[in-house]
Formats: C-alpha cells, sequence, structure tokens
C-alpha cells in the first residue's frame, strides 16, 4: 500500500472559508449550463420542485459529512485509513473512476456551450481542443490552488451574477412559475431524476472534506454557503423560466443569452456577453474540479508527486475521448441521464455516507504478541 | 612631517575629496613630528597619528589587499615611514547627482525626493524618514569584479525575520561578476525565474520605501541603483500610488478602481476588437459594426495581421521615443502620428478604428507605470490567443493566468493576496483605499511580528 495516502501536506490545506465560497460560487456554475433546460423539459412551470428537492438531498448528504468531520480531531480520510487499512486504496480507486467518469459530462456540455457562445462562426473541431492546456495545468496545481481559486470566484461571480440577474429581470414573466404544482408530480420526479447529474455535486467537496482537519462552526459556514449556491441557482432558475416559459426545454446554456432582451444592449452592444465571459472563469475552474481530484488521487495511489505527467496523460486521453463522444452527444447524454443516474445515486449520494460508521477514535492495533 | 618623517597619501583619483585630505591629513601632518611627542610617552608612533589627524573616518589596515580593497572603494590609504600599519582614511567622494524627484514616479501631491546611485545618500534619506534605532541595514558585497554593496533594510520588530534570513541567504550565495543595478539583484533572487510576473516591488521614492518598510517589508538597496527593491511584492501595489495617500480615500479608490480599469483596457482592448472581428461580431452595437465593416473592407491585412502590425508600430515608436535624444523627439512624433498613421490609413493599409484601439490601449497602460512591461507582454499573448481561438482563447488564457497567480507564492506571500487567499482587513488597503483611521493594524500577509501600526489616544 502506498505511504501517506491520507496525509495532505499542511500548506496544502483549504481554508473553512475556501470550502464555503467553493460551495457558494463555485458548485451553482455546473448548474447554469444544461440543468435548466432539462429540469424545464419534464416538470416545465414547477421546475424549481425538482430543484428543491434535490438540495434538500444534498444538504443532508453535506451535513452526514459534516458531521462525520466533526467526530474527530483526524480528518475523514486518516480515520478511513486507520478503519480500513491498505483496502483503503480501493475507496481511492473507487471514487478517482467516478471523477473521472463525471468529469466527462461538464466537459462535453462545455464543449458546445462554447461553441454556442464564443463563436458566430463555424468553430474548427479544435478550437475547443486548448481547454485541455489550460485543464493539464490547473490538474497539476493540488487543494491549495482549488481552494484559492473558491476565494477568487467570490469577485468573479458576485458582480455578473447579479448583474445578469437584473438585465433578465425586464423580460421576466414569473406568472409563468404559476400555479405551483401545476404539472404532474410523476413529471416532476423525471426531471429530478434526469437531473440527477447535474445536482450530485456534494461529492465534489468530498476530497477536500475529507482531508480538512474540522474545527467549530465550520459546518455552519460551509453548509450556508451551500445554501447561498442553492439560492443562487433557484434564482436563476426561476428567471430562466420566467423569460424563456414553454420554450425553456429548448434553450440550452441559457445564462450566456438570458440577457440579451435587456433594452440598453441595443445600444451599447452585447456587453452582457462580458459578464458571461466573466462567469466562464469560474466554469472553467468548475469543470476542472473533478479532473484536480482524479489526478490528485491518481497520485496518492501511485504514490508519486509527478502530477504533471498524470495531468498530461489525463488530458491527452480526454482530449480524444471528447473528439470522439462529441459526435454522440445526445445518444451519451441520454445515456448518462436515463441509465446511468443510479452511479451518480450510489457513488456520490450514498457511499459518503460510510464516513458516519467511522470510529471516532483511532482503533488500537492489538498487538501481535501480548 | 616636520622631523621629515616621509608621508605618502594613494588614493584613486576622481573618488576622492581631495580638499578634505587637505585640510585634514596634509596640513596637520606637516605641524607634527615624533621627537615632539613629549605629552604621551606611552603613546605609540600609530596612536600618535590617530590623535594627531583626528579626521572623522579612519581606521587602519594591516592587510596589503584591504588597503588595496579600501582604495578601489574610494577611500585613501596614509602610509607614514617607519609604521608598518596603513591609516585608510575615508574621505571618498564619488561623482554622484542630486537628490531629484524621479522621473519614474511623479507626484502631484506629496514628497519628491528621490533616490540616486550614492547607497550613503539613499540610507540617508531613508533614516531621514524613520529616525528609529529599530532600522537595520545588514551589508553585504556582491560582486567579484564590483564589490557592490547591498543593504538588507528592516524594522526590527516589525519585519518577518524570517523574510529577512531568507534575503539574506540568497544575496551571500549570489557569484556574479559585476552588480550594475538592482534589477540584477532582484533577477539573481528571484524564486520564479521565469515569470511575466515582478516577483520583486520596486520604487524610486524614499517616502514610498519608508511606507513599505514600516509596513513589515523587507526593503533592498543596491549602491550605484536608484531603484530600491521591497519584498514581499504583491500584484496590487502596481495599482497603488504614493499619492493615494495624501488624498482623501473616496479619490484614492476611484483613482486605483480607474487605474484597475484602464489596465484591463490595455491588455483587453486589442484582443477583444479582434476577436469580435474575427469570431463574435454581436460584441458591436450595430451602428459600430457597420463603421467598422465599412474601414476595413477594403484592407488588404487580415483583423488579426492589421492589429499586430500596428501594435508592433507603437512598441517600436515607444522605444525609439525613449531611446531617441530629445532634439530628435519632436521630429519622431511628427513621423509617428502623421506620417505613419494618417497616411497609412489614407492608402488604405491600415483602418482607423485599429489605430484608435492600439493608441488608447497604449496611454492606458501608461496609467500603471510598474506593469508596461508585463502589460505590453500579456497584450501581445492575448491578441495572438484572440486571433486564433477568439473569446474562448481570451476567457481560457485569463483563466490560466489567474490559475498561475493564484497558485504563485513568492516568498511565502500569496501574489494575489489579499483577494486570494482572501484576507478582509487588508482588503481597506488593496483596490479599496479606507480611511487612514481604520487602517491601524499592518497587512497580515506580511506576517509582521508587530500588527498595530495605529493606536490613538483618548
Amino acid at each position: 500500500m502506498p505511504a501517506n495516502l491520507a496525509s495532505t501536506p499542511k500548506n496544502e490545506r483549504v481554508y473553512t472559508r475556501q470550502l464555503a465560497f467553493i460551495a457558494a460560487f463555485l458548485l451553482p456554475m455546473g448548474k447554469l449550463l444544461e440543468a435548466p433546460s432539462i429540469l424545464a423539459r419534464s416538470a416545465q412551470g414547477d421546475l424549481l420542485l425538482p430543484a428543491i428537492l434535490h438540495f434538500l438531498l444534498q444538504s443532508l448528504l453535506l451535513l452526514s459529512v459534516l458531521f462525520a468531520c466533526s467526530q474527530s480531531e483526524q480528518t475523514l480520510l486518516e480515520r478511513l485509513e486507520n478503519k480500513l487499512g491498505k483496502w483503503t486504496v480501493l475507496f481511492y480507486v473507487l471514487y478517482g473512476v467516478y471523477f473521472l467518469f463525471a468529469a466527462v459530462l461538464p466537459l462535453l456540455d462545455m464543449e458546445k456551450f462554447v461553441y454556442a457562445a464564443f463563436f458566430d462562426t463555424a468553430p474548427s473541431t479544435f478550437s475547443f481542443a486548448v481547454f485541455f492546456f489550460f485543464s493539464a495545468y490547473a490538474c497539476a496545481k493540488g487543494f491549495k490552488s482549488i481552494g484559492r481559486s473558491g476565494d477568487i470566484s467570490l469577485f468573479l461571480f458576485l458582480l455578473p451574477f447579479f448583474a445578469l440577474v437584473l438585465m433578465s429581470f425586464s423580460a421576466s414573466d414569473f406568472s409563468s412559475l404559476l400555479p405551483l404544482f401545476g404539472t404532474d408530480f410523476k413529471q416532476s420526479l423525471t426531471a429530478f431524476s434526469d437531473s440527477t447529474p447535474y445536482f450530485s455535486d456534494v461529492v465534489l467537496l468530498l476530497p477536500l472534506l475529507a482531508s480538512h482537519r474540522y474545527k467549530k462552526n465550520d459546518g455552519v459556514k460551509i453548509a450556508a454557503g451551500y445554501w447561498s449556491g442553492a439560492a443562487f441557482t433557484l434564482l436563476f432558475l426561476s428567471i430562466f423560466y420566467g423569460v424563456y416559459s414553454t420554450i425553456a426545454p429548448r434553450q440550452h446554456y441559457a445564462f450566456s443569452k438570458i440577457a440579451q432582451y435587456f433594452p440598453a444592449l441595443n445600444v451599447i452592444g452585447r456587453i452582457d456577453l462580458l459578464l458571461v465571459y466573466l462567469l466562464t472563469i469560474i466554469l472553467l475552474f468548475y469543470t476542472v474540479l473533478p479532473l484536480q481530484h482524479f489526478t490528485e488521487l491518481t497520485a496518492r495511489i501511485l504514490n508519486t508527486k509527478r502530477k504533471a505527467l498524470i495531468s498530461a496523460l489525463l488530458n491527452l486521453a480526454l482530449l480524444f475521448a471528447v473528439l470522439f463522444l462529441n459526435r454522440f452527444y445526445n445518444l451519451f447524454h441520454s445515456l448518462i441521464e436515463r441509465k446511468l443516474s443510479l452511479v451518480f445515486w450510489l457513488v456520490a449520494d450514498l457511499l459518503p455516507l460510510f464516513f458516519l460508521l467511522l470510529p471516532k477514535k483511532p482503533q488500537k492495533r492489538r498487538p501481535l504478541y501480548a | 612631517m616636520q622631523d621629515n618623517t616621509a608621508c605618502a597619501i594613494v588614493y584613486a583619483d576622481g573618488v576622492v575629496n581631495k580638499e578634505a585630505l587637505g585640510d585634514l591629513v596634509a596640513r596637520p601632518l606637516s605641524k607634527v613630528s615624533f621627537s615632539k611627542n613629549e605629552g604621551g610617552r606611552d603613546e605609540t608612533k600609530e596612536d600618535f597619528i590617530k590623535t594627531s589627524l583626528r579626521f572623522p573616518e579612519l581606521k587602519t589596515a594591516t592587510d596589503f589587499k584591504d588597503a588595496v580593497k579600501e582604495i578601489l572603494d574610494g577611500n585613501s590609504a596614509l602610509l607614514i615611514d617607519g609604521i608598518k600599519t596603513v591609516f585608510i582614511v575615508g574621505a571618498k567622494m564619488p561623482p554622484t547627482r542630486a537628490v531629484i524627484e524621479p522621473p519614474t514616479d511623479v507626484a502631484v501631491k506629496g514628497p519628491r525626493e528621490g533616490f540616486i546611485e550614492d547607497i550613503k545618500i539613499n540610507m540617508g534619506l531613508l533614516r531621514k524618514r524613520l529616525k528609529t534605532p529599530n532600522l537595520r541595514f545588514e551589508t553585504v558585497r556582491v560582486g567579484k569584479q564590483s564589490d557592490t554593496a547591498v543593504n538588507i533594510c528592516y524594522l526590527n520588530g516589525v519585519a518577518d525575520n524570517g523574510l529577512k534570513d531568507e534575503l539574506l541567504k540568497k544575496i551571500q550565495a549570489l557569484q556574479i561578476d559585476n552588480v550594475s543595478d538592482s534589477s540584477y539583484i532582484a533577477a539573481l533572487i528571484s524564486p520564479r525565474k521565469h515569470s511575466v510576473f515582478r516577483t520583486l516591488g520596486t520604487t524610486e521614492k524614499p517616502d514610498v520605501f519608508a511606507a513599505k518598510l514600516s509596513e513589515g517589508r523587507v526593503g533592498i538597496l543596491v549602491d550605484g541603483s536608484p531603484i530600491a527593491l521591497t519584498a514581499p511584492y504583491l500584484l496590487t501595489e502596481d495599482l497603488q500610488s504614493s499619492e493615494d495617500y495624501f488624498v482623501s480615500p473616496f479619490a484614492a479608490t476611484s483613482f486605483r478602481f480607474l487605474r484597475a480599469l484602464a489596465l484591463l483596457v490595455a491588455i483587453f482592448l486589442p484582443a477583444f476588437y479582434i476577436s469580435a472581428q474575427l469570431f463574435k461580431m454581436q460584441l458591436f452595437p450595430l451602428g459600430l459594426t457597420l463603421t467598422i465593416a465599412s474601414s476595413v473592407r477594403e484592407l488588404p491585412l487580415s483583423p488579426s495581421l492589421e492589429m499586430f502590425v500596428v501594435l508592433l508600430l507603437l512598441e517600436i515608436l515607444k522605444e525609439a521615443s525613449i531611446r531617441m535624444p530629445k532634439y530628435v523627439g519632436m521630429s519622431l512624433s511628427v513621423v509617428g502620428a502623421l506620417v505613419l498613421g494618417e497616411t497609412a490609413v489614407s492608402a488604405g493599409f491600415l483602418s482607423t478604428p485599429a489605430i484608435i484601439i492600439v493608441a488608447f490601449s497604449g496611454i492606458c497602460l501608461y496609467t500603471v507605470p510598474n506593469f508596461v512591461e508585463t502589460g505590453s507582454i500579456l497584450r501581445w499573448l492575448f491578441l495572438i490567443v484572440a486571433g486564433s481561438v477568439g473569446p474562448f482563447g481570451i476567457v481560457l488564457f485569463s483563466a490560466f493566468l489567474l490559475y498561475y497567480l493564484l497558485s504563485a507564492d513568492v516568498f511565502g506571500t500569496p501574489i494575489l493576496a489579499p483577494f486570494s487567499p482572501l484576507l478582509p482587513r487588508d482588503l481597506r488597503d488593496s483596490v479599496l483605499k479606507y480611511d487612514m483611521r481604520t487602517l491601524s493594524k499592518r497587512p497580515r500577509f506580511l506576517r509582521p511580528k508587530n500588527k498595530t501600526r495605529l493606536t490613538e489616544k483618548e
């Protein structure tokens, strides 16, 4: 078994504030691309309902993990290693594979979004390929950089997001959201199930939380961050349906065009796109997050510090995967939404509850010779 | 001497105060003799000379090498027949210029003194502002040929000793022939050797230098250089000016925002212009789109190549105007602005919007003078990226730079602090500038030993 599987160097630790900011400003970005149209497809005016259900379940999961964290001075990873011994590596392998799997859908969405929001002309197939240079660089960095990207997201998120929301207000008709529960509940459940890959995102905090040494009130701060992110998402979903109403299911990557009906833009040009571009920077941070986790876990499993090599190989493989899957985008999308959402339920939402079973204090190993 | 004892003074001509040597060494020596040394029977010849000269800076050297070193440093060696010891007379007077306002850091309000090339005068200018015994200078000699004095300055009890020791260690370890300027030291001790961004702060003003030392930074003065270095350096420092502290906080904050905006315009405007033309016309309002379309319709160059040419012209003009003699400068302006600009547009080689954009970008960059070199390189890089991948390239490269910066620690301090990692209290003097009374604590990212810098008596 690799040595020091659970240990995180002191200068690589993420602060509570940074975890809260990642939950508040980074995680919502994953729900602004395709999730609104997927929710509207089945739930229509009730799209907030499945979203709220997701947030309730994810909050429960987050609170459970935070509770598990609060039970010991040791980190969850250290306690896991104490409990499972050499079998801990299986846990790392499982989550490594999961993060790789979970990264593909956001990557494909990101590619489509880039072609839609950044190009008037038909872009070349390789226009998106440059993304992998950034991804390779970001993946070679450690937890410290992820934490700091949370900090900087505060400045990059708030102003553009609320400016876009304000600009969209004039075109919103919130009566489209009424009556509440106007859609068949089964439809809402379908929307809930279809959107699982987008809302199962507490797991993206898991490697950071599991390496975090819990202090008093950390849980409140991180949960408050997550709920703020949930509030931003719900606000956006309301405005999204308010603006597009019945044509909402066909409005992909809506956040890039939701403010285009703001009257002043006719005179000054599409400056809303500059706000979208600022948010895209956070979206890029969000998209590489699972890949960063994969790289970190792989480096720990292999007990190597050559993260740059792992990252380069990973991104090269992903480049080809994206170029290939791009042709089967719709098929892959429906496969993930309809058939493979169970993977998200099991690995992202249920398995982390295992942390609740970890003993509070490290188990003393029984000496071989009494 | 009166008793005909032979004496000689050895000095390097041009760096010695001969008048002082004549008045304070030659004249007193001519009036004394060893034979008249009646008062001090126990006094050696060496002590007798020392008491006779009463020169304020007088020391001795017993080693030939030391004596040569002192002479080359500008001091004079006094040799007296019958005494083995060489007397070193500190009468050096290297050629210096007057203390004037630095041309790169002009202030409308506030002190106008600037550092010069003499380290002693620079130390004096600093002492004038920090009259505390806690102001410490640690001198290191660097350069096998130049033997340049490098001073590490800090406020004892305020600055982080770890940082001071790290800088001292790095400077002591330097093995170089010649140190012509502080930029040599900055380049050699930089922890990020291939970075586009600076890793040490620079200033030519003693008031700014003193203020930075008071905050808890460590400074470096190099003999022969008017530019002082400070560590740690943060990116936000470039947006700050010494004047911000002499005007109201509202004015200072608005100036800083203006500089930040100008910097963004300088770096991104040319890139967005060509990426909008090539990939995303929607970024322009309709009226502007039509204007641009009519001006670029018959251009022989592609938008990116046109912008490349105009930007190259700007850089060449800039370089030429810095190095060209002043009396030719006027002709250069005429050639640059009229012949190249006006004629190129009327001949149909370049378009008016491109020239306006590059000119505006060039002016904007100079609102942050310390960022000109970096900003200029970044502008080129963004131009290349925008011409190749369009707005997505700009966004992606911005994300890349941001990630690079937020991962970068220089001498243990994150270069993007206080934004990332977020230090809310330190934001009060970043792009924002709060009232002086609310800045009672020293910046946290400097890890000062004494955290409080302002207390108000009831």
